[in-house]
């Protein structure tokens, strides 16, 4: 394979740019599992796992230790997705005797409904009333854990917008950096949120403030457009403000051919022009 | 030895009105779903139920107005969305949720198990899970000096439904080796009563046969009832898959409580029996779809 062809400028939507993006973030060596709904980010461990990082650990639904599943089913929980592994993880409290410990799945990627400026996380209520909330989310299944046991964080959303991205979140399901600063550290939690990818931009959390700050923008989108979709002040990085990197020709070939001929990375995705 | 087989009338029976009932399941898996219609036609009130991540069995009881409070993580039928019989139950007030993180979950009911007052987990500090709580999770001093851990009050459930793929007569229960969700290996031993449903009961030599596969004591179960396909329409790995139909029927009408409630009526309690209910949802036609290879994995 020549180099070239993969330098050439191709088609690609927003839903296969957020697999390229995300799974930029997972190398070899790191340790990750998937939940329930969890489409871009399978999508993301697959192509690393095919391309730059083929000794990324994944464990498929949380039960399938190094799965090879012919395709994303439709569902990320269900047996399709782990199939051919080397072991099942069965019993669901071997799952949190690794995942309590902070030496073992040192990544995970985190899909909820708000996301706030500090990068706290909420799948719980919408409204003030917990008891007689606006709308009954799913809730925080494992994800209260995961965010509070020292690892590293990647959130990922496919509908950035004012009523996704929030000053502050009506419900903490998962802790971010909490109020900011070194709030987190002071409670005793290590690590938290890394990078955010949603259908704009790629963003990370200030060093100091712990602060959402735009990384970089998807190619023909602009920081305004960003900032303008997202319900708190968005800090800009010093310096240039770069566009995220577009999916390579062959990335695209195994997204679209291999990992997700279905297309399900596009469920939860508003398409825009559409009602 | 006790035998334990029991019809399922006779099974649900066990459980009285005002329970705290816990159901084996997770998003489209693994539940014991006739022993759910059999409380819906006994038309059980005031449970309360708990559940690791509740599907299309907790919103059938919430239409059905059989629980009352919900103790889990989650409630989602994953691809097809919300439930949205259960997300207005709790909208009108009519059904209350004490959320729970997984890893506080399995601590309740571990220390529940273990006749612990409460187990600590590390798990969901820094959120409003825990100030939301104060009756059942506490933050506290590490008597030994370390962090802050959090106190799970012990969790006992009057009774655990459980579904599995075969067991003998005398209630000792297999499992084929896959996902054991949600975990048997703690929330039936932290309940007062184990109901089972299995595929097949089968004489005790055939379990023998491997009894690595033999996940629960029969000396912890109440009553066992052979229930072919009594995970439907969630999947049963490796045995089937889930019914991508029967959940797209409920979901075509779980947004309008009439229409749920006539759903209730004449596709969940009025089947008398198992071959019945599996008749009116496809009969054989839809149990090899959802035994085929591409729902199971295989």
């Amino acid at each position: 394979m020549s180099g070239r062809s993969d330098d050439m400028p191709v088609d690609y939507t927003v839903d296969e740019l957020m697999v390229t993006a995300l799974a930029a973030h997972f190398q070899d060596g790191d340790q990750a599992c998937n939940g329930m709904a969890s489409f871009i980010p399978v999508a993301a461990f697959m192509l690393a796992r095919m391309t730059h990082a083929p000794e990324l650990i994944w464990i498929a639904s949380s039960v399938g230790l190094e799965p090879r599943p012919k395709r994303i089913p439709a569902s990320t929980l269900e047996a399709a997705l782990w199939s051919d592994s080397v072991m099942y993880i069965d019993q669901y409290t071997d799952f949190w005797n690794l995942v309590l410990n902070g030496r073992w799945i040192t990544k995970f990627c985190v899909g909820a409904a708000q996301i706030d400026c500090h990068g706290n996380v909420n799948n719980s209520v919408i409204g003030d009333d917990y008891h007689r909330p606006t709308v009954r989310l799913p809730g925080t299944a494992g994800l209260a854990d995961l965010c509070s046991i020292g690892k590293e964080l990647y959130y990922w959303h496919p509908d950035h917008s004012r009523r996704s991205f929030v000053e502050r979140v009506d419900f903490i399901s998962g802790a971010g950096y909490l109020e900011g600063g070194d709030a987190r550290v002071r409670l005793g939690l290590g690590s938290g949120p890394q990078a955010v990818v949603s259908n704009l931009a790629v963003m990370d959390f200030h060093p100091v403030n712990r602060r959402m700050r735009l990384k970089s923008v998807h190619p023909g989108v602009t920081a305004e457009e960003v900032r303008a979709a997202t319900g708190f002040e968005l800090l800009l990085p010093e310096g240039a403000l770069p566009e995220t990197a577009p999916p390579t020709r062959r990335q695209l070939q195994l997204i679209r051919e291999v990992i997700d001929p279905d297309g399900l990375r596009r469920s939860g995705f508003r398409i825009r022009g559409a009602s | 030895v006790q035998e334990k087989t029991a019809s399922i009338e006779k099974a649900v029976g066990l459980i009285r009105d005002g329970d705290v009932v816990a159901l084996q399941n997770m998003a489209t898996q693994a539940a014991p779903m006739a022993l759910v219609r059999e409380m819906i036609r006994q038309q059980k009130r005031g449970i309360g139920l708990v559940v690791l991540v509740g599907g299309i069995a907790v919103d059938w009881l919430a239409a059905a107005g059989v629980i009352d409070r919900l103790i889990g993580a989650a409630v989602s039928m994953e691809q097809f969305g919300l439930c949205q019989q259960y997300r207005a139950a709790v909208e009108a007030g009519r059904v209350r949720v004490e959320e729970l993180s997984e890893s506080l979950l399995n601590a309740r009911l571990g220390a529940g198990a273990r006749q612990l007052p409460f187990l600590p987990s590390r798990g969901a500090i820094g959120t409003d899970l825990i100030a939301q709580n104060p009756d059942n999770l506490r933050m506290m001093d590490d008597p030994f000096g370390g962090r802050a851990v959090v106190a799970c009050r012990a969790l006992v459930p009057d009774v655990a439904l459980v579904h599995a793929h075969r067991a003998d007569r005398f209630g000792n229960i297999q499992y084929e080796p896959t996902a054991m969700w949600p975990d048997l290996a703690v929330m039936p031993y932290a309940a007062r009563r184990v109901l089972v449903t299995a595929e097949e009961i089968v004489d005790s030599e055939i379990l023998r046969r491997h009894p690595e596969r033999t996940v629960l004591p029969g000396f912890m179960v109440d009553a066992v009832v052979e229930v072919p396909y009594g995970a439907h329409p969630m999947s049963f790995f490796p045995a089937y898959g889930y019914d991508e139909r029967f959940h797209l029927a409920w979901t075509e009408v779980s947004c309008d409580g009439d229409r749920a409630a006539d759903f209730v009526e004449r596709r969940l309690r009025a089947p008398r029996s198992q071959p019945e209910y599996l008749e009116a949802a496809g009969g054989e036609q839809m149990l090899a779809r959802i035994r085929a290879p591409q729902s199971t994995g295989g």
